[in-house]
């Protein structure tokens, strides 16, 4: 039994008093009028609230799980770190409502308008969010793993940093979205628009890409989907540092890219790849195709990179291949670092070159002809060098 | 070879093989084989050469055959490395052959520990190796002769 009856809460409010930490768990105040009510830290559980009006209502630490607040008008409502865990929000209006750090988790909010509310580290992992309006929304730090968020409206959304892994955001608008840093492992962004949002630093293992639309999207140092992606629509990306439009990557280098297959990062001739300092590759499979020069001065951390006949890779003095692994019958030539993840680190090379201050650590296998080594004095080496094995050239170099 | 003063070095001839175990104070020059331990301020061994055993010189100029763990401040290796071969050094260097000619070194399956320890970054990335061999002297490299 609540410590309040539902008229003696409406009595108070009426005269201007507040109810606030009162046990109120199951109180049905479904369409009453409570704009700007204060419900701080009250005990709501289980509460009827249907389309009741709680405009700039104060909620802050309140508990409302499992409450009922379809159709609520909750606009500009101050739920900060209030707990909804398995509350019914279905069709409610909480535009402009802080839901700063609330727990959300499971909760309904199919066809809420949440636009331009303030969600940063709220707590919404297994929320239904089908047709939700959350535009110009703050869910920086949210949790929204394993979310549904089919047809949703999050068009200049802020989900930097977000965790979006396993959500389902088929159909869903996500125009201008700023989604760096986000995780969005597995989720399902099938057919959604992803029109210039900021994918910088992303990740997209696993993420399924099928008719989305990503036109003029920021995707510098974005970790992609590790299959190959088919079906995306998009003029170009943005592959420039500062998301300042000024590395258009087009054609199948979009595939690539988004796949992770390929992250191309290019200047000078066609067969030459440039990876610049300050730029961090992480998780990244990079092929190069025969007779290609690429050079690296950049970060490369789990990567692994297939070279042609005749490729040659350098690793200026700068660059850094931490975890990686280098498979193919080219020549290798390091300056800077390389540390091997899995081994060998360098398989099929017929060139392995270590200058003055390079230095490696990993395990070369060698190819049937054998590598041709050259080592100067003051490199450091912790090398093992193996001998050539069958079963890992029989596909011409390819990682395996 | 090592010292300025001495032209003295301690030859094993081609056709002469020995094993066993040789210290010598003089530069050791291999035309022959030897298979055992050697101990010697350098150590060079000729094209037509072989040392298989282990090995703790300052300095090792191979144009030969090794096997073996071989510990120095300085390596110069051509010739052939063979399997189950380690190599310490504090400084290595295997000059690089064109892209037709011949190869400089042939490695076999062998295990090269060059210079300090690696980064602490890098030695996340893999188990700590065991150190470096300590410099007691770094003297510039001198031909087979000992001259």
């Amino acid at each position: 039994m609540p410590e309040l009856t539902a008229d003696v809460v409406l009595k108070k409010l009426k005269i201007g008093e507040k109810v606030e930490r009162a046990d109120l768990r199951g109180l049905v105040l479904s369409r009453a009028l409570l704009e700007g009510a204060s419900f701080r830290r009250c005990d709501l559980d289980g509460a009827n609230l249907e389309g009741a009006r709680l405009a700039r209502a104060l909620f802050k630490n309140a508990s409302l799980r499992e409450a009922f607040l379809a159709g609520a008008d909750l606009r500009e409502a101050n739920l900060e770190s209030a707990d909804l865990e398995g509350a019914n929000l279905q069709g409610a209006k909480l535009n402009g409502a802080n839901l700063s750090r609330a727990n959300l988790e499971g909760a309904n909010l199919q066809g809420a308008d949440l636009s331009g509310a303030r969600l940063t580290h709220a707590q919404l992992e297994s929320a239904m969010l089908g047709g939700a309006r959350l535009v110009g929304a703050q869910l920086a730090h949210a949790g929204l793993s394993e979310t549904d968020m089919t047809t949703a409206k999050l068009d200049d959304a802020d989900l930097t940093s977000a965790d979006l892994s396993g959500a389902t955001l088929e159909e869903a608008s996500l125009a201008r979205a700023q989604l760096r840093e986000a995780q969005l492992d597995g989720a399902i962004l099938t057919r959604a628009d992803l029109t210039g949002a900021d994918l910088r630093r992303a990740k997209l293992e696993g993420a399924r890409l099928e008719g989305a639309i990503l036109t003029g999207a920021h995707v510098h140092g974005l970790v992609g989907t590790g299959e190959p992606v088919s079906g995306v629509r998009a003029d170009y990306l943005d592959d420039s540092i500062d998301a300042s439009g000024t590395s258009k990557v087009t054609g199948d280098g979009i595939f690539a890219l988004l796949s992770g297959k390929v992250i191309v990062s290019s200047v000078g001739p066609a067969n030459k790849r440039f990876f610049g300092r300050g730029d961090i590759l992480r998780n990244a499979h990079l092929e190069f195709d025969a007779g290609a020069s690429v050079e690296i001065e950049s970060l490369f951390e789990h990567c692994t990179i297939a070279l042609g006949e005749a490729t040659e890779l350098v690793v200026g003095k700068g660059g850094v291949l931490s975890g990686c692994q280098i498979m193919g019958p080219g020549r290798v030539t390091i300056h800077g670092k390389f540390v091997e993840q899995e081994s060998p680190g360098i398989a099929g090379a017929t060139q392995v070159v270590v200058t003055a201050g390079g230095s490696m650590v990993g395990a070369v296998e060698q190819p049937a002809g054998l590598t041709r080594f050259g080592f100067e004095p003051g490199c450091v080496l912790r090398v093992k060098i193996q001998p050539f094995k069958t079963e890992r050239h029989t596909n011409s170099g390819r990682p395996r | 070879m090592t010292d300025p003063t001495s032209d003295r070095k301690t030859t094993v001839e081609e056709g002469t093989q020995f094993k066993g175990s040789l210290s010598s104070k003089c530069p050791v020059e291999v035309k022959g084989r030897i298979e055992g331990d050697l101990t010697a301020p350098s150590l060079f061994v000729s094209p037509t050469g072989a040392v298989h055993g282990r090995v703790k010189v300052g300095e090792i100029r191979s144009q030969g055959e090794i096997a073996g763990e071989f510990d120095a401040n300085i390596v110069q290796l051509s010739g052939t490395v063979k399997d189950n071969t380690i190599v310490r050094a504090k400084s290595l260097e295997v000059k690089l052959s064109s892209q037709d000619g011949k190869m400089q070194v042939v490695f076999g399956e062998c295990s090269l520990e060059i210079g300090a320890d690696p980064t602490q970054a890098e030695a996340v990335a893999r188990p700590p190796e065991p150190p470096a061999p300590k410099a007691t002297s770094v003297r510039p490299p001198v031909g087979p002769n000992g001259a």
